[in-house]
């Protein structure tokens, strides 16, 4: 058991005793020793007088060498029971007399030799040497042997003496601290008891009794204190916990009532969203059921005005030309809602290339150019020399472009609109800088902060004095945001304003696209002549009407059309005449344009022959990815329609070159309308 | 008268002898018993000198010496000037002198009376009377005749016989030491026994 866990009663004790034993012992052994050393000094006194008496009462005989007196002398010692020998020598050192008590060896304890005088301990006995002198003279020297008995004898008394006493001391304190300890150990094992009762009950109304005004005592008052203290702050604390628990209800009540409402929110928000679906989806076909009879104005028209400028009549021309303006007009407002309805609906997409931006700028310019002169406006352009090509939608860059610099046109009257394109660099990266700043009407700060907005032309009085939907600029901004560019307009009003355009040069894609098939159109390998028509364009359409006016368009320019509105029947004639070009509606009535174009692409024999996807839906990523050569977005221009055929003849001719079909194209006019165009 | 004669004669003629002898035996004795004797009875007297004590009055000053006077033969030769030289008792060296037997001994504090002195040993002593001065003899029956200390042989060691009374009239101490060592013999030394 260690001695630190031993009870404090115990601890006591072994205090008082251990302190008292020692005290004890020492007290008693330094008394012992001092005793016994003064006592042996008395002893060795005593043998020195009594070796002086012998030494005095022997010296006459010694004198007179009178050994029988000598020898009498020293045995006057008889009664002495400590001397064990005693001798006188001579002078020289010789053995004069000696005695020695009976029983004891006499030559035994004497030194044969003298060896000085005084004393000396040797062999447990002690020894006195004294000088023997008469008159001052020197005649002898006395050696006195003690056996130091009564020295022993003493000691051993003592020791006995002093074990008894120790032991009864011992035995006195013993008692003594059992009875005292109690004064000290009392108070803690009460006290103890006491915090034993408050731990095992956890009862902290418990106290300690006190009656002690020692340490102890402070101690049991600091311990009750401390126990007031605990029951006070138990109490607080469980205050504290109700308040919180009924606050935790409270809460939980008020995280129901939140997540009804987000339920609630979560069905208005799925319920705005499928109306905003509908709605989106909604315009989308109205655009499309708008944009199908405007087929047929635009078109008739522009072919009326040219048959009609054949046979001379000027003012059916005029007339024709403002049926060909509004319905042009009509159709850009039907494209810039839809425009903002695929962009609200997210499907909007980029579709990268390279392109010159000199020429792109030139046709923008060459196509406002009527709109700038009937405001009596001056356009300059200046593009900067190390202007040259940039990677970016193409499309999306023209309409911004266009827009501004149209808005700019018809904002301002003869005044000036010029158009700068020049590179900066900022933060380490690329972009090219198109401002466009005219000297028009300007625009306050007001409307220059709603300027973005979807439906929020400067003045609701503007768009009946100018025309336009409000949208041009919101679908700009939106396309810059998109091509991770910035637009900003600065304007004073009554004095004209600049609109800022920055691109990247080199746009990065938001994600990876499919790449166009450009492979398409770079067959490699022997391509199988028979049955092919180098000057024969298949039409698939199920709109008679665009069916006749393709035929016609491209019977001028000297094509062998073939239409059919079945696209079975086309992939059918394709197998038959093997044409050089397809063009491709996407919405037909038995099977969709789609998989017409992917059955095309899947057959060996006619995977070589370009297609071109006419639509009123802009989907060109999905045409591109099926294997379409080329997107066209009805009403068809005309100008870009013919250069891509052209484009194709040039690459089909490059690789055929040794092939037997080389018929001049404007050989064989023939109107081939199969019988299912009789539907229309 | 005659007897008296006769025994002069006898005893002369044996005190002849006994010098004829002695003289041999002194002779033959030399170098062994005869010195070493005389040795240990020079010695002797120095221990007397030590053990016995002197009135005040016989001394002049603290440091005169203790004159020893020898009188009659001397036995001891150069041997007790070689003993007691440069010697101290209590302070007093010690002065031989040799007498003449018609000298005055009073001046002395020992006198030694030597053997050829014998017939006239009570006279010797008488000379002394009221004087403090250690008588010391070998004569046989010296302590008899009043003498104070008789030096003798007994089994070949040197013995003494003291008279205590004799010392006490001649106002000596003599300690009790050595008289633990001497014959006593308490007789008054006036020579009446003699007589």
């Amino acid at each position: 058991m260690k001695l630190q866990n031993l009870s404090i009663k115990r601890k006591l004790m072994l205090i008082t005793m251990l302190t008292s034993s020692v005290a004890l012992l020492l007290s008693s052994a330094s008394f012992l020793i001092y005793d016994l050393i003064s006592f042996r000094h008395l002893l060795t006194q005593d043998l020195d007088t009594q070796a002086q008496i012998i030494g005095y009462n022997s010296a006459a005989a010694m004198a007179f060498r009178d050994e029988p007196v000598a020898t009498a002398t020293l045995a006057a010692l008889k009664a002495k029971d400590d001397i064990v020998a005693a001798v006188l020598y001579t002078p020289d050192g010789k053995i004069f007399a000696e005695y020695a008590p009976t029983g004891k060896s006499a030559p035994a304890v004497i030194p044969p030799k003298l060896s000085r005088t005084g004393y000396r301990f040797e062999g447990g006995y002690f020894d006195v040497l004294h000088d023997v002198s008469l008159n001052g003279e020197r005649v002898g020297t006395l050696l006195l042997r003690s056996d130091m008995r009564e020295w022993s004898l003493r000691a051993k008394r003592y020791a006995i003496i002093f074990f008894v006493f120790v032991f009864a001391s011992g035995l006195f304190a013993l008692l003594l601290s059992s009875k005292l300890q109690r004064m000290i150990s009392r108070p803690i094992l009460q006290l103890e008891d006491t915090i034993r009762m408050v731990s095992a009950n956890k009862n902290y109304e418990i106290r300690a009794v006190n009656t002690y005004g020692d340490e102890i005592g402070r101690l049991m008052d600091g311990f009750n204190n401390m126990l007031a203290e605990i029951q006070q702050r138990d109490t607080a604390l469980l205050n504290a916990n109700d308040q919180l628990h009924s606050r935790t209800e409270e809460l939980e009540r008020e995280v129901v009532q939140r997540q009804q409402a987000q339920e609630e929110l979560l069905k208005a928000k799925h319920a705005a969203e499928d109306a905003n679906r509908a709605k989106s989806a909604f315009l989308a076909n109205m655009s499309h059921e708008l944009r199908t009879p405007l087929n047929a104005i635009i078109g008739y028209s522009e072919m009326l005005e040219e048959e009609t400028r054949e046979s001379g009549n000027r003012e059916a021309i005029q007339d024709l030309q403002k049926i060909q303006a509004a319905g042009k007009h009509l159709l850009s407002l039907i494209n810039d809602v839809l425009d903002l309805s695929k962009i609200e609906a997210g499907k909007m997409t980029l579709h990268l290339e390279n392109f010159d931006v000199p020429p792109m700028i030139r046709q923008i310019v060459s196509t406002l150019e009527p709109a700038a002169v009937k405001n009596g406006n001056v356009i300059q352009v200046h593009v900067d020399d190390n202007v040259s090509s940039m990677r970016a939608d193409v499309t999306k860059v023209r309409q911004i472009l266009f827009n501004l610099v149209s808005n700019a046109c018809k904002f301002t009257d003869s005044g000036t609109v010029s158009i700068n394109v020049e590179p900066v660099t900022i933060e380490g990266h690329e972009w090219l800088r198109f401002e466009v700043r005219d000297t028009g009407i300007g625009i306050t700060p007001t409307q220059q902060r709603q300027l973005f907005q979807e439906f929020a032309q400067a003045d609701t009085s503007i768009s009946r004095k100018y025309g336009g939907t409000g949208l041009g600029l919101a679908i700009s901004h939106r396309f810059v945001q998109m091509m991770n560019g910035y637009i900003q307009v600065e304007s004073e009003p009554g004095k004209g304003s600049t609109f800022t355009v920055l691109l990247p040069v080199e746009v990065k894609a938001e994600t990876p696209e499919n790449p166009p098939s450009d492979a398409v159109t770079e067959v490699s390998g022997p391509i199988p002549d028979a049955g092919f028509n180098q000057d024969t364009i298949l039409v698939i359409d199920d709109d008679a009407t665009v069916r006749d006016l393709m035929s016609r368009f491209l019977s001028k320019q000297g094509f062998r059309v073939i239409a059919t509105g079945n696209g079975d029947e086309g992939i059918d004639l394709a197998r038959r005449v093997r044409p050089l070009l397809i063009t491709l509606d996407v919405l037909l009535p038995e099977r969709d344009g789609w998989s017409v174009l992917h059955e095309i692409k899947s057959d060996q024999e006619l995977s070589n022959i370009p297609v071109i996807m006419l639509t009123i839906v802009d989907n060109e990523a999905t045409a591109l990815s099926l294997g379409a050569s080329d997107y066209l977005v009805k009403p068809v221009d005309r100008e870009r329609l013919s250069s891509l055929i052209d484009k194709h003849r040039a690459n089909r001719s490059s690789s055929s070159q040794n092939g037997n079909s080389s018929k001049g194209p404007a050989e064989k006019h023939q109107q081939f309308v199969p019988s299912a165009s009789a539907r229309g | 008268m005659q007897n008296r004669a006769i025994m002069t004669v006898r005893r002369l003629i044996i005190a002849m002898l006994m010098m004829a002898l002695g003289q041999a035996a002194h002779v033959w004795a030399q170098d062994s018993d005869q010195s070493s004797e005389y040795l240990i009875k020079a010695g002797y007297i120095y221990n007397f000198a030590k053990l016995v004590e002197w009135p005040a009055s016989a001394f002049a000053q603290p440091d005169s010496p203790i004159v020893i006077g020898i009188v009659g033969t001397d036995p001891f030769g150069p041997i007790i000037d070689k003993v007691l030289e440069g010697k101290k008792v209590n302070g007093h060296p010690f002065l031989i002198k040799r007498l003449k037997p018609t000298a005055d001994v009073k001046e002395c504090h020992i006198l030694f009376i030597g053997s050829s002195l014998g017939p006239h040993v009570a006279d010797t002593i008488r000379l002394t009377r009221g004087t403090p001065i250690l008588t010391i003899s070998e004569i046989p029956g010296f302590a008899d005749h009043g003498g104070i200390i008789h030096l003798t042989l007994e089994q070949n060691k040197v013995r003494f016989e003291v008279n205590v009374d004799a010392a006490k009239e001649a106002d000596l101490n003599i300690s009790s030491r050595l008289l633990v060592l001497a014959k006593v013999i308490q007789q008054p030394g006036d020579g009446r026994k003699t007589e």
